[in-house]
């Protein structure tokens, strides 16, 4: 498969929730690149993707943001110096390879959007690189409990990617996975929507963690902390005992402790 | 046409006009796409005329309507006696059936035949004048033919002529249409295409103040999603197919 | 009705959010509706339906003023009169002058969605006339003097207790749980109106230009006595309805129906083309088509033609998860809504700033486009939609300046940095931002991490 001299190289994009919020997701995320036979770059300089700002409408302020990515990037990919950048997040790697087109549809920004275009091939959600480049197929990965996987629409609807965690979640064999009712159903996180439209938001997400109780599940695993961070926010204020955990976290876990401890804290 | 509509004419047509004229993109999305020659045929249909004959009476059942298949012509008319004589016994009596003008109906000596059983067919002349309205509007059972009909969906088309009321397949609770396999098509777009390469179809529908593709009896789901059948139109929808080709 | 549609968006939002039987009835038809729609494109060659629907409504849309000219011409042709408006106070006067000419004193009308957008049935019986809705939703809830719902199943946010009520209430019917009785009083006091209507007047699902025909789409064949009984008929058309040909329309017929109630086909496809003509014995003895432009040249001038390409099948509406959480009144005083409402409604406003809550009543999850019959990406136009709001300056002061905030930090790591540890320093989040509130309100925050990931394990 993959000889020791020939590692792919990996430039990790951690995001700034993760950065700021779950440090520890960034680091697993690290972990499996690293294990699984890619050598990774972490680029210091790197902030955001420019989604929030772009989501809720502002695309000058979204252009100066996904400006500073390419900044950071491109010049790694460009150079040869990596092959790929991945990140643990769907929206973001959406905002990159579906979103920027968009951002940088104007004329003036023809240089911009060529760098975004460079970008756009080699840029993959984590468990979309582990599987499609990787070739991972299964982990060694032991967690005490259920888990049901919740998938993120940005990840789901504009990547297509949703085989692929599936897959690393079913084909561990120390991983017991349930059904999730309304899989398909949005949380209600929706970047800024989720305080511009709070109620409702709100409403969507407890739709959401009545089916994850139902489920039986111990613990929703899903790819975004966009979204887990929602989901966590109302299982922690409804006095459940079920969380949100970050794939990454998932398929590094391997003492099998109780979820409460092992998880993105 | 008023000054004033001749005006938002001019002016609509225009910027329309202007918008396309400026070569800018109009859509967001997918615009890629090449436009069929023609159209695909949604739905499937295959088999001998005996097959689409089935096929056709089983998705007008599933529709809530009812067919009955007649191996010859000559069947027909006491086909359609049973049917009235069923339908007394549950109530339905039907003195006078409004409909299509014998001359319109596939079936010659119809008329006489259900005279003689004491049923009369009432044909409507104009139904803007108020008696031959109420007349029409206290009949049970419509009787049409149809001028096609489809397989794969259970459709049958309504043409309007003189002799071929709209009322007769509307008013009524109970509507029994009288179909020769001579004018079962596959699908709609098998009809379609046939009548486009006889360079009739543009004809067809200029000439035809309305033309109604009508699938089953009438029905609503307004209601908490459930179904009640014979809303305005008939709640009954019975065909008798018929071969006309022996 | 809980939900005021006169009320302000938020307070709209929140009214449906605090109505649990509007919630589960809502629940239950969206989820029966997509049900059956899954399976009814399941049964055909959807990807290939999809295509080609889109290619014929993107193809008219291209050749718009041609065809609307064909489509007059033989309209004309078949003997009706064609009126064009620009706008919804042209459309109902050149409507209520055809009433006075015909001293019409009593109008029934089918289901439209087009009409209620010009706001007919008011301009109608503020001059006297009698207006009755017959498709049996829309009678329903103008027994209860309520807009639509939904552009499909008009009364969906109702139970049969509540439409018993209404009928109790409004009719003297007995108080019944069967839906079927309903059905059938209706009938009963329809079928007078229909018989004795002066003029009827329906929408335009599609506008056929070869032929000069009108096609309405009905299953309880209202549609059809609309367009049959009266002695006069008026159909009102907005100007993207039009397509080529018979054929591109029995295929938009096809997948409306499908994608719409996951039928086949509608019990009635009624297609007319004119007039009675001598010797028929029913039919109108004139008909008319308005045609209505009302904002949609506008949408094409702002290149937001794919929102002129919708077939008004619902399907978005049934999957959206807001929709399913709020239902339709919440989007205000507009007959569009879900998806597709909250695009089309600020583009046919004359002012968009008064419904700028609509394109971001939506968590942009994409269930909508992947329903489309036509392909229409819908939250893509609601991303643009956003992006004109706050260019015309349409934002919160305090939402922009964050936003002006976050793209400074985010623009320099230095300051990104610094914005974290001052942040850590302060202890939590800052709380004290109102946009804070309105996640604590219902939601914990987690901690921030003591040490960012890039400050522990980033390299240079």
């Amino acid at each position: 498969m993959l000889s020791n001299v020939d590692r792919p190289r990996a430039a990790l994009f951690v995001t700034c929730m993760v950065d700021t919020l779950y440090p520890h997701v960034g680091k697993a995320a690290q972990q499996l690149l690293e294990y699984y036979g890619a050598s990774v770059v972490i680029p210091e300089a790197q902030t955001c993707c420019g989604q929030p700002a772009f989501n809720a409408g502002y695309r000058n302020e979204a252009r100066k943001v996904a400006r500073h990515f390419l900044d950071v990037f491109w010049p790694a990919v460009q150079k040869g110096d990596v092959e790929a950048i991945v990140a643990p997040s769907g929206s973001c790697v959406a905002m990159v390879r579906v979103f920027y087109d968009v951002l940088f549809s104007d004329k003036a920004d023809e240089l911009d959007a060529q760098r975004a275009r460079d970008l756009q091939p080699v840029t993959y959600e984590l468990t979309q690189y582990l599987v499609d480049v990787l070739g991972v197929e299964q982990t060694a990965a032991r967690f005490s409990g259920k888990l049901t996987y919740h998938p993120c629409c940005h990840l789901l609807r504009e990547l297509h990617v949703d085989e692929q965690p599936r897959r690393l979640l079913s084909g561990s064999k120390g991983l017991e996975s349930v059904t999730l009712p309304g899989a398909d159903d949005c949380c209600g996180f929706g970047g800024l929507f989720a305080v511009k439209n709070a109620e409702l938001s709100t409403a969507m997400g407890r739709r959401k963690v009545a089916n994850v109780e139902a489920s039986g599940a111990d613990a929703v695993v899903m790819n975004d902390v966009s979204c887990m961070t929602h989901i966590n926010g109302l299982l922690e204020r409804g006095g459940h005992s079920c969380r949100a955990i970050h794939i990454a976290e998932v398929l590094t876990a391997r003492q099998g402790k109780d979820h409460g401890k092992s998880v993105s804290r | 046409m008023s000054n004033r509509t001749t005006e938002a004419r001019a002016e609509i047509l225009d910027r329309l006009s202007r918008v396309l004229d400026k070569a800018s993109p109009l859509f967001r999305g997918t615009s890629d796409l090449r436009m069929p020659e023609i159209p695909m045929t949604v739905t499937r249909s295959e088999g001998d005329s005996r097959d689409l004959a089935r096929l056709f009476a089983s998705k007008l059942a599933a529709t809530g309507g009812s067919c009955e298949i007649a191996r010859q012509q000559a069947e027909v008319s006491e086909r359609i006696l049973e049917r009235m004589r069923t339908w007394k016994a549950d109530g339905v009596d039907a003195g006078e059936i409004l409909s299509w003008a014998p001359r319109e109906l596939p079936i010659p000596g119809i008329e006489d035949d259900l005279e003689r059983v004491g049923i009369s067919l009432f044909v409507p002349d104009d139904l803007q004048d108020e008696p031959v309205r109420m007349r029409a509007a206290s009949a049970v059972v419509g009787l049409t033919s149809a001028a096609a009909a489809f397989a794969s969906t259970g459709s049958v088309v309504l043409t309007s002529a003189p002799g071929k009321s709209r009322a007769a397949s509307l008013l009524p609770l109970h509507h029994l249409v009288l179909l020769p396999t001579s004018r079962l098509y596959p699908t709609f777009e098998a009809w379609l295409k046939e009548l486009r390469r006889g360079n009739r179809l543009g004809d067809l529908w200029r000439s035809n103040a309305q033309i109604v593709f009508v699938t089953g009896p009438s029905k609503s789901a307004d209601i908490e999603l459930s179904l009640t059948l014979g809303v305005h139109g008939p709640r009954v929808v019975h065909t008798i197919l018929f071969d006309d080709n022996p | 009705m809980t939900v005021d549609v006169n009320a302000p968006y938020r307070q709209r939002v929140s009214q449906a959010l605090q109505d649990d039987s509007l919630r589960t009835a809502l629940d239950r038809a969206t989820a029966r509706l997509s049900e059956r729609r899954a399976e009814a494109v399941a049964a055909i060659d959807s990807a290939r339906l999809r295509d080609e629907a889109r290619a014929i409504r993107q193809s008219a849309i291209e050749d718009l003023p041609r065809l609307l000219e064909q489509l007059e011409s033989n309209l004309i042709g078949n003997g009706c009169a064609v009126h064009w408006a620009r706008d919804a106070a042209e459309a109902t006067s050149i409507v209520l002058e055809i009433a006075r000419r015909n001293e019409v004193l009593h109008v029934v009308k089918s289901k439209s969605m087009v009409t209620e957008e010009i706001g007919l049935n008011e301009a109608l019986e503020e001059n006297g006339i009698e207006v009755v809705e017959t498709d049996l939703g829309e009678y329903i809830i103008q027994l209860a003097n309520e807009p639509p719902s939904h552009i499909i199943a008009p009364v969906i946010h109702k139970r049969v207790e509540d439409i018993s009520e209404l009928f109790h209430r409004e009719l003297g019917m007995p108080p019944t749980d069967d839906p079927a009785e309903m059905c059938g009083a209706a009938r009963g006091i329809l079928r007078a109106e229909f018989l004795r209507a002066d003029i009827g007047i329906s929408g335009c699902n599609f506008a056929i230009a070869e032929t000069g025909t009108i096609c309405v789409i009905t299953n309880e064949g209202n549609g059809r006595m609309v367009t049959s009984m009266p002695r006069v008929y008026v159909a009102v058309a907005g100007i993207e309805k039009v397509v080529s040909t018979a054929e591109e329309a029995i295929l938009l017929w096809q997948a409306a129906s499908r994608n719409a109630t996951g039928q086949d086909v509608s019990v009635y496809f009624s297609m007319s083309s004119g007039p009675r003509h001598p010797g028929h014995a029913d039919g109108p003895e004139e008909m008319h088509v308005v045609l209505l432009d009302n904002g949609r040249s506008r949408m094409l001038e702002r290149a937001y033609g794919d929102a002129a390409l919708c077939i008004r099948c619902g399907a978005c509406i049934n999957v959206c998860p807001v929709y399913r959480e709020i239902g339709g009144h919440a989007y205000g005083r507009t007959p569009y809504n879900g998806p597709i409402g909250a695009v089309i409604t600020p583009l046919l406003a004359d002012d968009p700033t008064t419904v700028r809550d609509l394109p971001f009543a939506s968590s942009l999850c994409g269930a909508c486009r992947d329903v489309c019959p036509v392909k229409i990406d819908l939250p893509r136009l609601l991303l643009d939609l956003r992006s004109d709001m706050t260019t015309q300056g349409a934002s919160p002061k305090l939402e922009r300046m964050a936003i002006r905030a976050y793209a400074r930090s985010m623009e320099r790591p230095a300051c990104y940095r610094l914005l974290q540890r001052l942040a850590r320093l302060v202890g939590q989040l800052p709380l004290r931002l109102p946009f804070m509130k309105d996640w604590t309100r219902t939601r914990d925050l987690p901690p921030l991490a003591s040490k960012s990931f890039l400050e522990t394990w980033g390299e240079e």
